[in-house]
């Protein structure tokens, strides 16, 4: 079968927005030579197939979801979305087309798929139902069976068609049963569904229904075994037609519409009248039947004698009826897996069924599944499913709704389909010449088969174009991933010595709207052969000693993301970032700063994943996502820094006049204080408790004693040839702005003021400890802390034990880089 | 803040605020022109929701103020009433526009912060509370607080600080002092007393029915006065009636039950619920004539369908009310269903002509195809389809119609013959590798069962007599182990309980032998009264037959150890039939049942045991 070429005919191009038709919504219909079509949109058109060319166009008040043909009665019903079902009068249709016939008969080619004049917009008076909540709707003669999204459940309604001559409306529901299963979403706000649930009739051979015209889309005529083992004994003694739903979770359920009907508003017992027959787990989007078994001689209309569930994932359930070896009815049920993801199927004579997915339109025979009856193995007879489906390509691509043409040429299937590029095309299968015979060449012919060829060119270049664009896609993304390999290789194998990407912290005062913020700088660096691409992510983590003694600090520490946009070799960025204080002048000291590169997988693979060309459609994009979780990506921890007291005093006293070192705000800087304060001139004092312990109570006084010997030992190195209490200053104040100054004046102690104002005193001095060792008193330098707050000292005491307490290589790493 | 800035500096704010009530003033016109079913019509009251909407859109839009706030809540009273009465229903979005509202006043008295995670009683204290101090929001409050009543459903919202402490939502609606509303306010759709008056009706309806439904009958009934008491539309009044009669007929009271129920049917166009009920209270007097004669008129009242009534625009007392259950006294089915009542209670009673008439009319309205309107088989409340065509047959064999009740098995078997297993054919060839029978729906036995029954009266005894057979050889089969496989439907069980399959066996046993009894065969009409005894001990009309046939043989000493025996077993206390039997088994039994046992068993005795005294 894989040498199955379709004769491909594009009949007419139509408007599709940015990105191609999205599958799911489109549908196209044939009855003779009309052709209904509509795109997704609020159009729907109407094609005649003989003369070549758009016949009507109608505007709807809304995007148009499903269409169904009542052919007996001439009439078309359209479902438009949160609004209803429209019917129009087909007849009414072609009048008021030929009335404007005259005017635009030149125009052949409908490229452009609407000429304005020709666009009815379409009267409010011809909807029939109201209902904002509708998913899907089905006919069948005289019933109207419509699925609608309730606000807990899923609920299925009957409604009575008028007669033709009657008032179009409705005459009223006739029947409603829920449906077990909530419809996905959030109740609050019915969005529109990415996937719309689908109905099918399904009607035994006696009934009624079965008698009259039932060519509508969706209804089959099952065969009575399979009927009955499937709905019941009730259903095929009433003769009953039967309503399937595949719902987007998956579940495929029934119910008998005979039982349906229900007297008043009172709705139906959702346990005893619908039925759960399977459950597909992934969305449903076709439900049709077959007919796989040779017609006996004697039977003239064909009944389907198997039904079959495609899944949006590809996965199929067929069941047919068998016996078994007692003799009892037993349903055979096989599920099989076909390439998803599915975007359309039809069922067609002779036991196949045509499946479109991005890439390909499939055909699968389950008659046969491709692989010939076994005549060695009689158990399973002729009438058993096959084990394996072989799906043979038609090579056409993207095709977003199907449907065979009641046309059929002899022997073989038409479809007719419309491509995720607008177009409407029909696809003829001779399915009984395996072997084209050779056919001599007349000058009536070759223009026909010219014409062959280059329609089949068409098709080829729009595949071609769609795998190419797919290929590089995939190509970019994977150099991407190469890259960011190459990157994480190189950071996580350089434990020892300087790494290829750096990270350094840097604190420093500056002023921002009036008032005074410690800010942070990150400086990235990139010293590797590599260069950091789309992708990647520079994470700074801001977690302050507060939220750190929470419990879930990671939840509460703030984390700033900056995209790194193609940092190349050698070069460097710097990100700044404010530290605090917050608006109540509070910064809790100290801050840890820790740096990480980030490269997400999503950014980087979704988007190979995920066609471009089909890239609008929301089942597509929402599929292959999902198995990537939502942080998925690589993490690499860069560097680690802690901000302190002593990094954050300011020292305005030491500021030299020349420098311009700017004044000191309180951290809340109101003006208004600020002006009041100077009317009140300095005598006057604030008035807040905090000021009151400043003038009354004695500043908190913390010492720490440290033998000069192992500070010199620390130090000496780099701060020879000053005393040992200026050098001790210089070290402990090695990564604030003021050391320079310290330096310079080699001063051993200084005024400083914390970040929310008050002042802290450091003294460092010489003292000699006598009460320690018998051996004589030991020389010690004191440091005493001073502070009006004792916050600020406490937060002073414990970045100077940091220090002492840090191991001695990290104390040269950050000394001053003399 | 925004709302303390005096009037007079907000003079383009005013004009604003006053373009916005002149669009609420007009959206409120146009949804009360709209009432009605014609589509236009639907369609403006449709456009004047999209108004409302886009109106709150603007209003919200903007940091809440005070001098806004009334026309801001009263254009959420507005789309919530239109809303509710387009969708006929509440949605979660419409009580989530409530929460918005309120939270919204929150915002202006800026108390919002800490209130969120308090759950809806809460937030309605505190709103309340601060709205004390803002007398201008008191009435669109008021009128809010009730639609948000409409939404708590049975998880009652608690707004007992609204009228003092009652729990009673009665009371509560009852005791609620709405503040007036100002002359020059913005207009609404519903208002506020309106809507208290509605709720007061619905819930006291809604209350009763509970209670009666879970038998707390004198509560009900003076929740159900309390419901007809109050404003009440006519078809709303018709149901509490006819609850009112269902009430009373259980607390024993079934004349003024009656009366009730005769005022329910004077007052409106459905008569369902009403019938039935007064079927039911007929047949618990005892009054057949009476009991048949409203389900008739029952099957008629439901062969009329009458169109639904233009929807008011408002929130009426019917949206409030739920949707009648299996389970609700208010239930009356379809007219299938009522028709299936009607039929078997005349089988039931013993009208055998009017239950065959019953029930062809029923399987014509069921399968007749030339009608196009389709109508709902007694499913699933009343027995299964096949269970319906084998009463139909039983009572025509019991009309006398023996004929008909042929045909009617036939169109069964026909209708289901793809259905049945492949039958391996005792006769036939394919005997060679069968290791088990294939199973049978117990149904299929009954018809044959059936069909024997109707040859017996045509006279027809051999065929009567390989009916029987061809029964018991499908009765006999293996029963499934798995009774999931094959077409099993929900009605099967009912026809395969144990009791019923070995009543069903012991009624085809007695069959074939009575027939054996008028074919002279007395010795094969043994062998067939003894199995049936040994498969149905507990079934006497067997061992009478069996005591019958034995004493033709002229078999004394079988006869009086048999005899002694039953004597016994009727002198025991005779265990209750607990279990019931589907009516054409019933009715099938009561054919092949000996008339007058008592002169039977003294028959017996003088002419069996005295000649063993001797």
């Amino acid at each position: 079968m894989a040498g199955l070429a379709p004769q491909v005919d594009y009949l007419a191009g139509f408007c599709c927005p940015l990105g191609g038709l999205a599958a799911g919504k489109p549908r196209v219909l044939c009855l003779g030579a009309e052709i209904f079509l509509s795109t997704g949109s609020e159009l729907v058109y109407v094609y005649d197939q003989e003369a070549g060319l758009l016949t009507a166009v109608y505007r709807f008040p809304g995007q148009v979801w499903h269409l169904e043909l009542l052919a007996l009665r001439r009439a078309l019903y359209v479902l438009c979305a949160h609004r209803g079902i429209y019917c129009l009068s087909l007849d009414q249709a072609i009048r008021s087309v030929s009335q404007d016939d005259g005017d635009d008969g030149d125009s052949e080619d409908s490229q452009d798929g609407e000429s304005p004049s020709r666009v009815i917009p379409v009267d409010p008076d011809a909807c029939v139902l109201h209902d904002a909540t509708l998913c899907t709707f089905t006919v069948l003669d005289n019933l109207l069976i419509t699925l609608a999204q309730g606000p807990a459940r899923w609920k299925v309604q009957l409604f009575e068609c008028p007669c033709p001559g009657e008032d179009p409306r409705l005459k009223g529901q006739i029947g409603e049963v829920e449906l077990s299963t909530p419809p996905a979403g959030s109740p609050r706000e019915p969005a529109a569904p990415y996937f719309l649930p689908v109905l099918c009739c399904m009607s035994p051979p006696g009934s009624r229904v079965a008698h009259s015209h039932l060519h509508g889309s969706r209804g089959f005529t099952l065969e009575e075994t399979l009927f009955g083992l499937l709905f019941g004994t009730d259903a095929s003694l009433l003769e009953s037609p039967v309503i399937l739903c595949g719902l987007p979770d998956g579940q495929l359920c029934c119910v008998v519409l005979q039982t349906l009907v229900t007297s008043g508003l009172a709705p139906g017992d959702s346990k005893a009248l619908v039925k759960i027959l399977h459950h597909l787990e992934e969305p449903i989007v076709f439900i049709g039947a077959l007919r796989t078994e040779p017609l006996a001689e004697d039977v003239e209309d064909s009944h389907s004698d198997c039904l079959v569930a495609l899944g949006h994932h590809g996965r199929t359930l067929a069941v047919k009826a068998s016996w078994d070896e007692a003799g009892n009815l037993v349903p055979e049920l096989r599920e099989y897996c076909l390439p998803g993801p599915v975007l359309c199927a039809a069922c067609g004579g002779g036991g196949r069924m045509y499946h479109s997915t991005p890439s390909d339109l499939c055909v699968v025979d389950l008659a046969r599944g491709g692989t010939p009856w076994d005549p060695m193995q009689p158990d399973r007879g002729p009438g058993g499913l096959p084990s394996l489906l072989c799906p043979a390509s038609l090579s056409v691509c993207s095709v977003v709704t199907l449907s065979v043409s009641s046309r059929a040429p002899e022997g073989g299937t038409e479809l007719l389909a419309l491509s995720a590029k607008g177009r409407l095309m029909t696809c003829r299968l001779d399915l009984n010449s395996e072997t084209p015979s050779p056919t001599r060449v007349t000058a009536a012919n070759t223009g026909r088969k010219i014409k062959e060829l280059l329609s089949g060119i068409g098709t080829v270049s729009e595949r071609v174009s769609f795998l190419k664009k797919a290929v590089d896609q995939r190509n970019k993304a994977l150099t991407c991933l190469n890259e960011a390999m190459n990157v994480s290789c190189a950071l996580l194998s350089s434990r020892e010595g300087p790494r290829p990407i750096s990270c350094t912290t840097t604190t420093t005062w500056s002023r921002l709207q009036l008032q005074d913020m410690l800010t942070a700088t990150c400086l990235l660096e990139n010293s590797s052969d590599f260069s950091l691409d789309r992708g990647w992510a520079l994470c700074i983590q801001v977690l302050t000693s507060s939220q750190a003694l929470e419990l879930d600090s990671a939840s509460s520490a703030v984390t700033y993301t900056i995209p790194v946009d193609r940092l190349g070799p050698g070069s460097r960025r710097e990100v700044t970032l404010p530290l605090g204080p917050g608006e109540d002048g509070m910064l809790d000291l100290p801050v840890t700063v820790s740096c990480a590169l980030f490269y997400s997988l999503r950014e980087v693979v979704g988007g190979a994943l995920t066609p471009s060309d089909c890239s609008k459609d929301p089942s597509l994009d929402m599929c292959p996502l999902d198995v990537l979780p939502e942080q998925e990506g690589i993490c690499l921890p860069l560097s680690e820094h802690t901000v302190d007291m002593l990094q954050c005093l300011r020292f305005p006293s030491l500021a030299t006049p020349h420098m311009q070192a700017p004044s000191l705000l309180s951290p809340v800087s109101d003006p208004v204080d600020t002006f009041l304060g100077a009317c009140l001139g300095p005598g006057s004092k604030l008035a807040g408790p905090a000021s009151l312990r400043a003038t009354y109570l004695p500043p908190s006084v913390a010492a720490i004693k440290v033998s000069a010997e192992l500070l010199r030992a620390t130090v000496g190195d780099s701060y020879s040839g000053v005393s040992l209490c200026c050098a001790t200053l210089q070290w402990l104040l090695a990564e604030n702005a003021a050391v320079d100054i310290v330096r310079a004046r080699a001063l051993s102690s200084v005024q400083g003021v914390a970040p929310d104002g008050t002042d802290v005193h450091l003294i460092i001095r010489e003292v000699a400890v006598t009460d320690l060792c018998p051996a004589g008193p030991l020389q010690a330098v004191e440091i005493q802390v001073e502070s009006s707050s004792l916050a600020n000292m406490c937060q002073a005491h414990h970045a100077i034990i940091g220090r002492m307490q840090a191991p001695p290589r990290t104390l040269r790493i950050r000394g001053p880089e003399s | 803040r925004s709302h303390e800035t005096p009037l007079g500096s907000s003079t383009p704010h005013a004009s604003c605020l006053d373009l916005w009530r002149q669009r609420n003033d007009q959206l409120v016109r146009q949804a009360k022109v709209a009432q009605g079913l014609s589509l236009r019509r639907q369609q403006l009251a449709q456009d004047a929701l999209e108004g409302f909407r886009e109106l709150l859109h603007c209003l919200q839009g903007l940091p809440a103020a005070v001098p806004v706030l009334p026309l801001e809540l009263t254009v959420i009273c507005n789309f919530i009433t239109l809303r509710a009465s387009l969708a006929q229903g509440f949605t979660e979005d419409q009580a989530q526009g409530i929460q918005q509202g309120l939270e919204r006043v929150l915002e202006t008295q800026e108390q919002l912060e800490p209130r969120l995670e308090c759950g809806l009683s809460a937030l309605w204290d505190s709103v309340l509370h601060s709205s004390s101090l803002l007398p201008e929001l008191l009435p669109a409050l008021h009128h809010l607080a009730l639609q948000a009543l409409l939404f708590s459903g049975d998880d009652h919202l608690d707004l007992t600080f609204l009228s003092g402490a009652s729990e009673d939502l009665l009371l509560l609606l009852k005791t609620w002092n709405l503040p007036a509303e100002e002359s020059d306010a913005p207009l609404t759709i519903q208002d506020a007393r309106g809507l208290r008056d509605v709720l007061l009706t619905a819930s006291a309806y809604r209350q009763g029915l509970q209670e009666l439904i879970t038998g707390r009958l004198s509560r009900a009934l003076s929740s159900l006065h309390e419901a007809a008491s109050g404003l009440c539309p006519q078809p709303v009044l018709v149901q509490v009636y006819t609850a009112l009669g269902t009430c009373l007929s259980k607390m024993g009271n079934p004349q003024r039950a009656l009366l009730y129920l005769l005022s329910a049917l004077k007052g409106g166009s459905t008569w369902g619920p009403a019938l039935l009920e007064a079927s039911r209270l007929y047949r618990q007097l005892g009054n057949t004539a009476a009991e048949l004669e409203s389900l008739e008129l029952l099957v008629e009242a439901l062969s009329i369908t009458h169109g639904s009534e233009a929807p008011q625009l408002l929130i009426e007392v019917e949206l409030l009310l739920p949707r009648p259950e299996p389970a609700s006294p208010l239930y009356c089915g379809t007219q299938s269903q009522a028709k299936y009542l009607l039929a078997s209670r005349c089988l039931q009673t013993g009208r055998a002509e009017d239950a065959a008439e019953h029930y062809l009319d029923l399987l014509a309205l069921l399968l007749d195809g030339s009608e196009p309107k389709i109508s709902p088989p007694p499913c699933p409340t009343g027995p299964c389809m096949p269970e319906v065509f084998l009463e139909a047959a039983a009572a025509l064999i019991r009309a006398g119609r023996a004929q008909d009740a042929l045909t009617v098995c036939e169109e069964l078997l026909s209708r289901m013959s793809s259905l049945l297993p492949k039958m391996p054919q005792p006769w036939g060839n394919a005997r060679k590798g069968t290791k088990e029978s294939p199973h049978c729906p117990p149904w299929v036995s009954a018809t044959h069962l059936l069909r024997g029954q109707a040859w017996v009266q045509l006279g027809a005894q051999k065929e009567a007599i390989s009916e029987f057979s061809r029964c018991l050889e499908l009765l006999f089969r293996a029963t499934p182990t798995d009774k999931e496989q094959g077409p099993a439907s929900n009605c099967e069980q009912g026809c395969t309980s144990d009791v019923a399959l070995q009543q069903l066996r012991a009624a085809a046993l007695i069959s074939r032998g009575l027939g054996w009894v008028t074919s002279g065969q007395d010795t094969k009409a043994l062998q067939d009264f003894l199995l049936s005894v040994q498969m149905c001990p507990g079934n006497q009309d067997a061992s009478f037959h069996l005591l019958q046939t034995l004493r033709r043989l002229d078999r004394r000493d079988e006869a009086i150890a048999f005899w002694r025996r039953l004597e016994a077993q009727t002198k025991l206390p005779q265990e209750n039939a607990t279990w019931s039997l589907p009516l054409y088994l019933e009715t099938c039994l009561s054919w092949i049942r000996p008339h007058d046992r008592e002169t039977l068993l003294e028959e017996f005795q003088t002419s069996l045991l005295e000649p063993c005294d001797l």
